[in-house]
C-alpha cells in the first residue's frame, strides 16, 4: 500500500479520493465498488489503531464544536436514538473521462453531468440520529484534556464561531446576512428571504419540540448538548442497533451550502420531505462515519487501570465498596449487600418471556424523613458509581403527563424519545415516596403499565401508533417506597433498617475510579456452574418448595441470580457452595425482615 | 438499467402482439376485452399483469426483464400500443365535456396543421381515457421496505407495508392547454414533473413569424388532470429486525389508484421505485442526495380472514407433507405455545378451537354454530393468560381482552355520542371486532354484569343485539370464545364441591364446549422438573430443548386455514354410537349425587363439533369413530382433576377400577378381544394414565384373567 500522501486528520476526503483514484487506476470497475471499500477504510483503521493517533482526533462536544473545522476527522460518542432510513446519493460518476466519487461527503467537488444515468452510479448510505448518552454522569464525560493536544487553528474559524453565537441568540436575520457573505447563492437567498425566515422560525420551533420531550433527561446535564447525524457506509445492519452506544470516527461536514432551498419546499407539500428536514445542518452536524466502535462501561473510565481482576484485589475493592454502600444506607449491611448485587446485575439472556439475570430491588420503609436523608445520598453514590443514571420521582401528576415511551411522530417522521429510551446498562431509580393518592388518566395507566413491563420483562413498547414494537432493554431498576410497591413489582423487596444517619466520609477520586472499574469489569465476567453444584442447587430448590408452597418459578430464578451475582462479586467465574450459601443466608435475613 | 441497443419500436410491436394475442385460461382474449370496455367508457384502467406476460406462449424472456427493470418507459410503450389497438366503441355513451372538446379539436386540427411545431401537436396523453398499470408478478415473497436498495431504482418492485399517512386527493396536471389571444391556436404542454414552468409567450409559428409575443391563457377546462394522492408506508412490525426502527417510504398514487388506502391499512403494493428529480436550487446541489418514491401500479389489501387466506410458495407442499404424516394432531398441538411446558390436552383443545367446525344452517333458518367455546379455569400462575395470548397470535384474526375491559364499549357493543357531531354512533366491542375470528377473554369471572348477560346471546346465537338511544340493531359476532377464569376463591378449594368452586352460572357454563380445570398441585416430580428448568435456563441461557421442532406459526396458520375449508359430515352408522355415548354420560350424571357438569343437548352438539373439527384436521370429508372417541376423551379429560378426587373418596383403587372399565366395555360389545388403543381410550376418558393401564394389564395377566399380546399389548379375555 502506498503511504498516505495526505494528512489523514486534516484532509480525510483527500485520502478517500486518492485511494479511489488508485483503485480505479489499478483496474477496478467503478460500478462494482458499491458497498465495498477500496482501501480507504483500511488506511484509516490502521492509522487509528494507534491509541496516540486516536487521541489526536478531536471529540465532538458542545465545547469543541466551536473549534473543529468541517471536512476534518472528528470523534463522536453517542447513543443511536433514531434511524432515519437510507439516503441515496450519486456514489461515483464520470466527469469527462475521469471517475470521481462522492463517498463520505455531502457535496460534490466537481459538477455532476446530468442526464447520463449510466455513468451516475447511485449508492446508498444509512442515516442514524445520535444523541449524547442520556443520563451520563459527570465523571464519565470526556474531559477536555484529551483535546488539549489538539492543534487548534482558531483564527481561521472566526466565521464559524460567530455563526454559532448567532444561532444561540436565534436571530435569524443576522444569520441570514452571515450566510449571504459566504454563500455563492446570494441571489437565491435574498429572493426567498421572506419565506425563509418564516419557515426558519417554524423549524426553529420544531427543534425544541423534539428536544422538549427529552429535556427531562438532559436538562440537568447540559442545556447545550450536541446531537449528530451519522451517515454509515457499507456496514451490515445488524451491527448498529437502536440505543447502542458507539464511538464514531468520521468526517465532519456542516456545510452551509446545504442549508437550503426552503422555497422549493413550499411548492412541494410537506410530504416528500427529506428525512433531514427537521435537522437544520447549522444545528445538527453531519458525520460521515469511517470507523465505529461499540463502547462498554470501561471505556468511560478516565484512567483505565489495566489490571487483571485478581481475586484478592477484587475482594479488597468489594469490601471497601460494601462498606461505603452500607454507610450510605445508614449502616444497613443487608441492604448494602443487596445493593451491591443489584449494581452488578445485567440481563444475561432472554429465554421466552423471561429476562434472565435482571435483579431489580425495592427498598421499602422509606418514609418521607428517611427518604430525605438517604434518598439523596443513595442517588449521589449511584451517580458516582454508574456511568448512566436516571431518577424518576413518581407522582400522580408525573405519571399522567410524562411521555415515558418513545413515540413515532408521523408528521415529522421522527421517533420522539421518551424517558424510557435508555442505553444498555443504565441505572434507573424510581422514587415512589412522593406518590400520593390520586386518579390516573389514560396516559397515566399506560405509563404505569410501561414501568411494570420494564420491571417484569425488561422490555419497553415503543409506540408506532399502528402497532407497538417491543424493544429489549437492560436497565437496573431501583425502587424506593414506603410500603411494598404494587405498581412496580420488583424482584426483591428489602425493608431498610438504618441505624445511623450521616455518612460524610470523604472518598478519594482514585477510590471512586477503582470502584467503577470493579463494577464495570466484574459485571462482564462470564459465569457458569459446575454440574455437581447444579445438582446441589436443584435439590435445594426442591426442598424449599416442598417446605413452602408459595414459592414460584420467579423466586427460584431470583435465587439463582443472587447466587451468581454473589460469586461474581468476588470475581469468581463459577459458583461455589460457599457463595450459594451466602446468597441463601442473605435471602433468609431479608425474609425475616419482611415477616 | 442498461438501455443501450434496445429498440423501443420493436418492443412496441411485441407489446401490441401480446395485448392482442394473449388468451387467459378460458381462451378469452383478456386484454382486447378490457380495451373494448375502455372504448365503451366502462373502465379507465388497463392493468397488465406480469403473470400473464409470463404465461404468454410466445414469451420473450428478455422483453419481460426489460419491462420489470425499466417499467416506466414500458408503461408508455404499452400505452402507445393500446392507442393503436383501441377498438371502436360498441355501445352508445353520453358525451362529456372531454368528448365534445375532442371532437372540436379533431375538426379544427386539420385547419392549421403546421404539424412540425411540437407545441401544437396534440400529445397522445390528452386523447386517452385510460391509464396503464403494470402489475408485478404475485409469485414469491414481496419485498420489505428495508430490502429495496439503490439497485432497484427504476424497477418494478412488490412490497408489503402499513399505510401511516395519506394526503388529500389533488388534481395533478398532465397536459396543460393554452390558447393564444393573437393567433387563437391551442397550445399543449406536457407536464412530467410535479412542478412546471408555465408558458408566457405563444410559440406557434404564426406568432413567431409575426414577432408578436402572443399572450397565452391557460385553459383549465381543456387541460388534462389526473387524480393524485401521496401516502407513506411503513414496514410491518414483523419485518423489522430486533433493535431497529421501521423504515418508511413515500408512495405516489395516481388516477384510479387514489382513495384506495387509508392510514392503518396493511397493503401489498407493486410499483416503480423512482428517484425524484430535483429542480431549481436543489439541482444545483449537484444531485447528490436523491429522494425516492414508489410510483404505485397496483394496491391490494392484506386478507386476514381464514377464508381468504392465500397460501404462498411452498406452503401448499409443506401442508401436504404434514397431512400425510400420521401424527399431525399431536404435532400441531405441541407447536402451540411450545414454551409452555406440558398441558398437552389443553393444547389439543385449543387447536380444535382454532380449527372449529362448519356452521350449519337448517332449512327452517335455524343456525347452529360451528365455533367452539373453551373456558380455562384454574389457579393463578398456571400460564392461562400466556396460552390465551399465544392463541391470539396464531389466529389470523383475534382480539385479546379482559373481562373488565378498560374502554366503555365493553365486550359487546355500545351506543356512544360523538363529541363533535352529537350524533349517536354504534361502537363495536371486542366480541364484534373479532367476528369470524377468536375472542380471548381473560378474567372472565370478573366480567361486568351487563356484559355477562349479553355474552349468552353471543355464544349461542352469535349476534349482539342493541336497543338503546333509538338504535335497534343486531351485529354479527361469529366468534369463538376462549375464556380464562379463576375459581371462586381465587384458588381452587378442594374441600368444596366443584360447583361451588366454579363460580359461573350453569346457563353460561353449558355454552362452553369444554371447561378445563388446571390445578396447581404439589407434586415431587413437577417440582423437580421446575427446579431443573430454572437451573438449566440460568446455566445455558436458553430453554431446554423441546425434543421436537415446533412448527412455525405461519405454517400452523396455513394448515388450519386449509383444514377450515372442509365441512365434514357425520355418517349414518356413527349416529347410533354418538347417541349411546351421550345417553351413558347422562345416566352417569343422574347416578352421581354431586354432578360436575351439566350435560344437556348442548353437550351432544359439542361432541359433534369437536368430532367435526378433528375430522377437518385429518382433511377427511366424514367424521370417523376415532374422532368421536377423541372428542369424548377430551371432554372427560377436561374434568380429570375432579374425577381423581372422586375416586379417592370412593376408595376404589385405580387398578381395579381400570379392570372394571375394561370388563364392562368388553361385555358391552360382546367381544373377548380388546384392542390396546381402544383400551387406552376408554381408561383415559375416565382419567387414568397409560402407566396405570400397563400396571393393570400386568397385574391381571398374572392372575390369568386375560392374556396380553407381547408386541401390540392387545387384550384377550380368558373365558371363565
Amino acid at each position: 500500500m502506498v503511504g498516505p500522501q495526505y494528512d489523514l486528520l486534516a484532509n480525510p476526503l483527500g485520502v478517500v479520493r486518492s485511494t479511489f483514484d488508485t483503485a480505479i487506476a489499478s483496474g477496478s470497475d467503478p460500478t462494482t465498488l458499491n458497498g465495498r471499500d477500496w482501501g480507504a477504510i483500511n488506511l484509516f483503521r490502521h492509522f487509528l489503531s494507534d491509541q496516540s493517533q486516536l487521541s489526536q482526533v478531536p471529540l465532538l462536544t458542545p465545547a469543541t464544536i466551536k473549534y473543529v473545522k468541517p471536512n476534518t476527522l472528528v470523534r463522536f460518542r453517542g447513543m443511536i436514538q433514531d434511524m432515519l432510513g437510507n439516503e441515496f446519493y450519486v456514489g461515483t460518476f464520470k466527469d469527462g473521462s475521469v471517475w470521481r466519487t462522492n463517498k463520505f461527503s455531502d457535496i460534490s467537488q466537481y459538477p455532476i453531468p446530468s442526464g447520463s444515468s449510466v455513468d451516475n452510479q447511485i449508492w446508498e448510505r444509512r442515516l442514524l440520529y445520535c444523541v449524547p448518552i442520556p443520563g451520563l454522569s459527570p465523571w464519565a464525560e470526556s474531559t477536555p484534556e484529551t483535546d488539549a493536544n489538539l492543534s487548534m487553528d482558531c483564527t481561521s474559524d472566526q466565521r464559524e464561531k460567530r455563526r454559532r453565537g448567532d444561532d444561540e441568540s436565534s436571530d435569524m436575520h443576522v444569520e441570514n446576512d452571515e450566510v449571504v457573505e459566504g454563500s455563492p447563492n446570494t441571489k437565491r437567498m435574498r429572493e426567498g428571504e421572506g419565506e425563509r425566515s418564516s419557515l426558519a422560525s417554524q423549524s426553529q420551533g420544531a427543534v425544541p419540540d423534539i428536544a422538549g420531550s427529552c429535556t427531562s433527561l438532559m436538562s440537568g446535564l447540559n442545556g447545550n448538548s450536541t446531537s449528530c447525524i451519522v451517515k454509515i457506509y457499507d456496514t451490515p445492519e445488524s451491527e448498529l442497533r437502536l440505543n447502542d452506544i458507539f464511538e464514531f470516527v468520521g468526517i465532519l461536514t456542516s456545510d452551509l451550502e446545504i442549508q437550503d432551498d426552503c422555497e422549493d419546499r413550499d411548492l412541494l407539500n410537506d410530504f416528500s420531505e427529506d428525512p433531514l428536514h427537521n435537522f437544520p445542518p447549522n444545528k445538527v452536524p453531519r458525520l460521515h462515519c469511517l470507523i465505529h466502535r461499540k463502547l462498554s462501561i470501561l471505556d468511560f473510565l478516565q484512567h483505565t487501570p489495566i489490571i487483571e481482576p485478581k481475586p484478592d484485589l477484587v475482594k479488597g475493592i468489594r469490601e471497601s465498596l460494601l462498606k461505603h454502600l452500607s454507610a450510605v444506607l445508614g449502616n444497613d449491611d443487608v441492604a448494602a449487600h443487596f445493593m451491591l448485587l443489584h449494581l452488578l446485575s445485567k440481563v444475561q439472556a432472554r429465554v421466552d418471556a423471561l429476562a434472565v439475570g435482571k435483579f431489580s430491588v425495592n427498598f421499602t420503609c422509606f418514609s418521607k424523613e428517611i427518604a430525605s436523608i438517604f434518598g439523596k445520598q443513595l442517588n449521589l453514590a449511584i451517580k458516582n458509581l454508574v456511568p448512566f443514571t436516571h431518577c424518576i420521582p413518581l407522582t400522580v401528576e408525573y405519571l399522567n403527563t410524562a411521555s415515558l415511551a418513545p413515540k413515532k411522530n408521523y408528521d415529522k417522521n421522527r421517533l420522539e424519545t421518551g424517558v424510557l429510551q435508555l442505553a444498555e446498562g443504565s441505572h434507573l431509580i424510581v422514587d415512589e415516596t412522593q406518590l400520593e393518592a390520586g386518579t390516573l388518566n389514560s396516559v397515566g395507566v399506560e405509563n404505569a403499565s410501561l414501568l411494570k413491563n420494564l420491571m417484569e420483562m425488561q422490555k419497553v413498547d415503543y409506540d408506532f401508533k399502528y402497532y407497538k414494537m417491543e424493544m429489549a432493554t437492560d436497565v437496573q431498576l431501583l425502587v424506593l417506597s414506603e410500603g411494598k410497591s404494587n405498581i412496580l413489582p420488583a424482584d426483591v423487596i428489602v425493608p431498610i433498617r438504618p441505624s445511623a444517619t450521616n455518612c460524610s466520609e470523604a472518598v478519594s477520586a482514585e477510590t471512586w475510579e477503582a470502584w467503577r472499574w470493579y463494577l464495570g469489569t466484574v459485571r462482564q465476567l462470564p459465569h457458569c456452574m459446575e454440574s455437581g453444584m447444579e445438582k446441589m442447587v436443584e435439590s435445594d430448590l426442591v426442598d424449599a418448595i416442598q417446605a413452602d408452597r408459595s414459592l414460584s418459578i420467579q423466586d427460584f430464578s431470583r435465587w439463582l441470580t443472587m447466587g451468581r451475582l454473589m460469586s461474581l462479586s468476588y470475581g469468581e467465574t463459577s459458583m461455589s457452595l460457599e457463595h450459594w450459601q451466602m446468597a441463601k443466608e442473605l435471602e433468609r435475613l431479608r425474609r425475616e425482615r419482611i415477616k | 438499467m442498461n438501455t443501450k441497443g434496445v429498440d423501443f419500436a420493436s418492443d412496441k410491436v411485441l407489446a401490441s402482439r401480446f395485448l392482442s394475442e394473449f388468451a387467459d385460461a378460458n381462451g378469452e382474449a383478456k386484454y382486447i376485452n378490457i380495451l373494448q370496455d375502455v372504448a365503451n367508457h366502462k373502465t379507465r384502467s388497463v392493468e397488465i399483469d406480469l403473470d400473464d406476460l409470463m404465461n404468454y406462449k410466445d414469451l420473450d424472456e428478455e422483453f419481460l426483464t426489460r419491462v420489470t427493470e425499466n417499467t416506466r418507459r414500458y408503461v408508455g410503450i404499452f400505452a402507445d400500443a393500446i392507442d393503436e389497438l383501441m377498438p371502436e366503441p360498441t355501445e352508445a355513451f353520453i358525451d362529456d365535456d372531454h368528448d365534445i372538446l375532442m371532437t372540436q379539436r379533431s375538426d379544427e386540427g386539420t385547419e392549421g396543421a403546421d404539424g412540425s411545431d411540437p407545441h401544437q401537436k396534440m400529445p397522445s396523453e390528452i386523447k386517452r381515457f385510460f391509464e396503464v398499470y403494470v402489475k408485478a408478478s404475485s409469485k414469491g415473497r414481496p419485498f420489505t421496505i428495508r430490502e429495496v436498495k439503490a439497485s432497484n431504482i427504476g424497477q418494478l418492485v412488490r412490497l408489503a407495508g402499513i399505510v401511516t399517512r395519506c394526503s388529500d386527493v389533488k388534481p395533478l396536471m398532465q397536459v396543460a392547454v393554452y390558447t393564444c389571444e393573437d393567433c387563437g391556436f391551442e397550445i399543449y404542454q406536457e407536464v412530467t414533473a410535479r412542478i412546471f414552468m408555465p408558458l408566457f409567450e405563444c410559440p406557434s409559428r404564426r406568432c413567431v413569424m409575426n414577432k408578436n409575443k402572443g399572450n397565452v391563457i391557460l385553459q383549465l377546462r381543456a387541460s388534462k388532470f389526473l387524480r393524485f394522492q401521496e401516502a407513506k408506508i411503513q414496514e410491518l412490525a414483523e419485518h423489522v429486525p430486533k433493535g431497529h426502527i421501521p423504515r418508511t417510504m413515500t408512495v405516489h398514487l395516481r388516477g384510479e389508484l387514489t382513495r384506495k388506502v387509508a392510514p392503518g391499512d396493511v397493503v401489498e403494493l407493486s410499483g416503480i421505485f423512482l428517484p425524484i428529480p430535483y429542480v431549481g436550487f436543489r439541482a444545483m446541489r449537484a444531485g447528490l442526495v436523491a429522494d425516492t418514491y414508489l410510483e404505485a401500479m397496483s394496491v391490494s389489501h392484506f386478507k386476514k380472514k381464514y377464508e381468504e387466506y392465500e397460501l404462498r410458495g411452498d406452503e401448499e407442499e409443506q401442508i401436504k407433507r404434514l397431512a400425510e404424516d400420521g401424527d399431525i394432531y399431536d404435532k400441531l398441538a405441541r407447536s402451540l405455545a411450545p414454551e409452555i411446558f406440558g398441558h398437552e390436552d389443553i393444547k389439543k383443545a385449543l387447536l380444535l378451537l382454532l380449527v372449529g367446525a362448519p356452521h350449519r344452517q337448517l332449512k327452517d333458518g335455524m343456525k347452529i354454530r360451528g365455533d367452539l367455546h373453551i373456558c380455562l379455569m384454574g389457579d393463578p400462575g398456571v400460564a392461562k393468560s400466556q396460552l390465551l395470548k399465544h392463541i391470539i397470535n396464531v389466529a389470523p384474526r383475534g382480539v385479546y381482552t379482559t373481562g373488565k375491559g378498560s374502554s366503555g364499549v365493553g365486550l359487546t357493543a355500545a351506543v356512544q355520542k360523538d363529541p363533535v357531531t352529537n350524533e349517536m354512533v354504534l361502537e363495536g366491542g371486542a366480541l364484534v371486532l373479532s367476528d369470524m375470528g377468536i375472542c380471548a377473554i381473560d378474567e372472565f369471572d370478573k366480567m361486568d354484569e351487563s356484559d355477562r348477560t349479553s355474552i349468552h346471546e353471543v355464544m349461542e346465537q352469535q349476534t349482539v343485539s342493541i336497543a338503546k338511544a333509538g338504535i335497534t340493531t343486531s351485529l354479527n359476532a361469529r366468534t369463538a370464545v376462549l375464556a380464562a377464569a379463576n375459581p371462586a376463591w381465587g384458588r381452587y378449594d378442594l374441600r368444596r364441591t366443584p360447583a361451588e368452586n366454579i363460580n359461573l352460572p350453569p346457563a353460561l357454563l353449558s355454552r362452553f364446549d369444554l371447561l378445563w380445570l388446571i390445578l396447581d398441585r404439589a407434586d415431587m416430580d413437577n417440582d423437580l422438573e421446575m427446579a431443573r428448568h430454572v437451573v438449566y435456563v440460568h446455566q445455558n441461557k436458553e430453554s431446554p430443548a423441546l425434543g421436537f421442532t415446533p412448527l412455525e406459526p405461519s405454517v400452523l396458520r396455513a394448515y388450519i386455514s386449509t383444514a377450515r375449508r372442509l365441512s365434514p359430515t357425520v355418517p349414518r352408522e356413527l349416529e347410533e354410537y354418538i347417541a349411546s355415548a351421550y345417553s351413558s354420560i347422562r345416566q352417569e350424571e343422574a347416578k352421581s349425587t354431586t354432578p360436575h357438569s351439566y350435560t344437556t343437548v348442548r353437550t351432544l352438539l359439542s361432541i359433534l363439533r369437536i368430532s367435526a373439527a378433528l375430522a377437518r384436521l385429518r382433511f377427511a370429508e366424514t367424521v370417523a369413530q376415532s374422532d368421536v372417541d377423541e372428542a369424548l376423551r377430551l371432554m372427560q379429560m377436561s374434568k380429570f382433576s375432579l374425577y381423581s378426587d372422586d375416586r379417592q373418596r370412593s376408595g376404589l383403587d385405580a387398578i381395579s377400577d381400570i379392570y372394571s372399565i375394561l370388563r364392562d366395555e368388553a361385555a358391552r360389545s360382546h367381544k373377548m378381544d380388546v384392542n390396546y388403543r381402544d383400551a387406552l381410550n376408554w381408561i383415559s376418558r375416565k382419567g387414568y394414565s397409560e402407566a396405570q393401564l400397563k400396571e393393570c394389564l400386568e397385574e391381571y395377566a398374572a392372575l390369568n384373567v386375560w392374556q396380553i399380546h407381547p408386541q401390540t399389548f392387545d387384550i384377550k379375555f380368558i373365558d371363565a
